[in-house]
């Protein structure tokens, strides 16, 4: 035995050995191993279901020019078929200005070399609102969030975050801020408390003191102490909203928060967004999904190559492209039809089996429904009812942005 | 950086199961390993098994506790620095608004404290099975074959050899000089039968009685002070390196080839021209600060007196000429702060 240890360990440190290096690279080996291990279990758990972006272009090419409104634009083709996007839940008023910005920027660019990521952005989010940041992917609305949140420098321009200017004063800024940046990561060796502990840590303060409400907020109590890598996505998502409720911050960043959520975890993430700016915080999120963000913001602005298009109150910006069709509930359809096409009001006249769908010109005023509504009652036909049929944020973000007819 | 961000961090870094494991086996669980079965050996078999704890094993089980503490301090290190990264959690701490600065110097403590405690209690069971399950200590020094008593210092030998000059003679017969030492040569008062320096009869002397007997306590001290030092020497390379790269398996190969092919090279020839660039290499500034009682059994064992005895009375064990001693401290202070720095540097100014 002693000639053993002589031999794996007798002499210093210049007479050692190949025992001494095999068991060196075995311990790289283990090491090396269980990193790769996590890894591929890590990457196979964050691979969700993405949808596509852009849609399949399946119409004629909208106007490139991005500053070309929708008014100018054709009617977008999917209106021949409208399907009414109505919100579930009715649209929040956008606070005024007057309340503050919530995120503030002007000028802010952001380049990876030649690749201008942010380009120029002039962004005003207001306080108190559910504000979606949308643009197809490779658009820079990650990189924005990263460039807001000091995770990456910007080149140029002025930030503010609840107007406390950033980079400048930016520990004072994030500490009232929470974020979820790409998806959610935590440590999987760890559970979903003792993640939180780490972050409560990292705030300081009373953060530590809000692990267990906030694991309550999401959902997470009866997991708190399972393991992260036993999670699902969905259980991740919630666990990255847990871990910005931990500073109690007036405003929360979520990049892409509906990424790999099945349809009842968006149910659940649109709810917890809906509830946590009726707290009176504002949400600032950023997604792809143009259905989400009607359904769950109030503002939004369109991002396209690392510009901002527009942006506003989603009422206001889908108002701007205009009332489309309408959508004539009438005791003789066949009648009404000829009545308008004779009268030379409308854009086009189709019949279907719900009745008389009215095709309005573009940039038609709302006072034209009304005009319908006179010409087909004083012929003598009964009309049960009109339901307008606007553009939805699809159809007028395919208006304005350059992806429309994009072959990629 | 906060008490709750290092107890954090050092959750996080404990809980990393199979590295704690990797770093039990490979220190502890070696000393445990060996000395159990010496004792099992020794306590059913004592005729053909001797006493489990002996100078040569407690040498040689604290020179292997020095090279595998430094190698798992290097891959604690290096997981304490990347796996924030690696993990994607990073920039969900960044995002805390917390100083990115404090997040770094919360690992130094918090991953110490995972290494430094596995490294002690390896010693400890060392200690302890050396000094209540050890072969006796020697009441003399035997120098090739001559018996002469223990714990002399250099005038008291030198006494010695005066008034035992045929005795010492055998001892230490005329050859040629040995290295000279620092002072300069000190010949053997006339009339003695010994013809060379007296430190290096000392040197020869103090050899033989360590390689003899079992470590005083103040010595075992002195030992795991050292262990602990090459601990924290290699877990703040790693940490630095791991931190500059993010990767934790590239920061670990490289601080083992840095370990166990570069260093030892370095510390075995001179290449001309670059003895001082050879010096920078910390293993080397380790070594020569290496402490006496664990010996030095390489071809410079037994060498005069070196710089790293200011110290801890070590000799170095090194093929090189030695450094001076503000040199030797200058190299391991600057690993320590420059990885320290460079590894801050890097997590301060990375993209999240």
């Amino acid at each position: 035995m002693n000639a053993i240890v002589l031999a794996v360990a007798g002499s210093p440190r210049h007479a050692f050995g190949g025992g001494l290096f095999l068991l060196a690279i075995l311990v790289v080996a283990a090491l090396g191993f269980g990193t790769a291990r996590l890894t591929a279990r890590r990457r196979a758990r964050s691979t969700g279901p993405e949808s596509p972006w852009p849609p399949a272009p399946a119409a004629p090419a909208a106007p490139a020019a991005p500053a070309a409104p929708a008014a100018s634009s054709a009617p977008p083709p999917a209106t021949a078929e409208i399907v009414p996007t109505a919100p579930p839940r009715p649209r929040r008023a956008v606070p005024s200005p007057g309340a503050g910005w919530a995120v503030e920027t002007d000028g802010l660019t952001k380049r990876f070399g030649s690749n201008v990521a942010v380009d120029d952005v002039r962004l005003q989010v207001p306080r108190g609102s559910a504000f979606g940041y949308l643009g197809p992917n490779g658009a820079g609305k990650t990189t924005l969030i990263r460039t807001l949140l000091g995770l990456t420098r910007a080149d140029a321009g002025t930030m503010a975050l609840l107007g406390i200017p950033v980079p400048a004063e930016r520990s004072r800024a994030l500490a009232r801020v929470g974020a979820i940046v790409d998806e959610p990561r935590f440590h999987a060796h760890l559970t979903g408390r003792e993640n939180l502990r780490l972050l409560a840590a990292a705030r300081g303060g009373e953060a530590e003191t809000r692990i267990v409400p906030s694991l309550a907020r999401v959902g997470l109590t009866d997991r708190a102490n399972d393991k992260v890598a036993s999670y699902s996505m969905g259980m991740r998502q919630r666990l990255g909203v847990a871990s910005c409720l931990l500073g109690d911050p007036e405003l929360l960043i979520l990049d892409e928060p509906m990424n790999g959520l099945d349809p009842a975890g968006m149910h659940e993430m649109r709810g917890l967004i809906a509830s946590l700016v009726d707290e009176g915080r504002t949400v600032m999120l950023s997604s792809h999904l143009l259905d989400e963000v009607e359904r769950t913001c109030d503002a939004v602005a369109i991002v396209d190559h690392g510009r901002v298009i527009r942006q506003g109150p989603i009422d206001e910006l889908t108002r701007g492209a205009g009332t489309v069709a309408v959508q004539v509930d009438c005791a003789e359809p066949g009648r009404a039809k000829r009545i308008v096409d004779e009268a030379g009001v409308a854009a086009g006249t189709t019949l279907t089996e719900a009745g008389l769908t009215v095709t309005l010109p573009q940039g038609s005023s709302r006072e034209l429904i009304a005009d319908l509504n006179r010409r087909l009652v004083g012929a003598g036909i009964s009309v049960y009812g009109l339901r307008e049929i606007r553009t939805s944020l699809e159809d007028w973000f395919l208006s304005v942005t350059s992806r429309l007819g994009d072959p990629t | 950086m906060t008490w709750a961000l290092i107890a954090t961090k050092h959750l996080e870094l404990r809980k990393r199961r199979g590295l704690v494991i990797t770093a039990g086996l490979l220190t502890a669980g070696i000393v445990v390993l060996v000395l159990g079965l010496r004792l099992l050996f020794h306590l059913f078999a004592p005729a053909s098994n001797g006493p489990a704890g002996s100078p040569d094993i407690f040498s040689s089980l604290s020179n292997l506790l020095a090279e595998f503490g430094f190698l798992v301090a290097a891959a604690v290190g290096a997981a304490a620095g990347t796996t924030d990264l690696t993990d994607g959690v990073f920039r969900g701490l960044v995002i805390t608004g917390r100083s990115r600065l404090a997040l770094y110097l919360a690992r130094i403590p918090a991953g110490l404290a995972v290494i430094l405690p596995v490294i002690a209690v390896a010693f400890t069971v060392l200690c302890l099975v050396t000094s209540y399950a050890g072969t006796p200590q020697p009441t003399s020094v035997s120098v090739n074959g001559v018996s002469i008593p223990p714990s002399f210092d250099q005038a008291e030998l030198q006494g010695w050899i005066r008034q035992h000059p045929q005795q010492a003679a055998n001892a230490f017969p005329s050859g040629p000089a040995g290295p000279a030492s620092s002072s300069g040569p000190s010949p053997v008062p006339s009339g003695a039968a010994v013809s060379q320096p007296i430190t290096v009869l000392y040197a020869e002397y103090t050899a033989d009685e360590i390689a003899g007997s079992n470590p005083a306590v103040n010595e075992m001290v002195k030992i795991g002070l050292w262990l602990e030092l090459e601990v924290a020497v290699g877990f703040l390379a790693g940490l630095g390196l791991g931190s500059l790269t993010g990767q934790r398996t590239l920061t670990i190969i490289v601080l083992i080839g840095l370990e166990i092919i570069v260093t030892p090279i370095l510390a075995a020839h001179v290449i001309p021209h670059f003895l001082d660039g050879q010096r920078l290499a910390v293993g080397i500034a380790l070594d020569q600060l290496r402490p006496a009682a664990l010996g030095a059994a390489g071809p410079a064992g037994g060498g005069p007196g070196g710089p790293g005895r200011v110290l801890f009375g070590g000799r170095g064990a090194l093929d090189i000429p030695l450094m001076p001693t503000w040199a030797m401290i200058s190299v391991i202070v600057g690993w320590m702060v420059g990885w320290s720095l460079i590894g801050a540097w890097r997590m301060m100014t990375r993209d999240a």
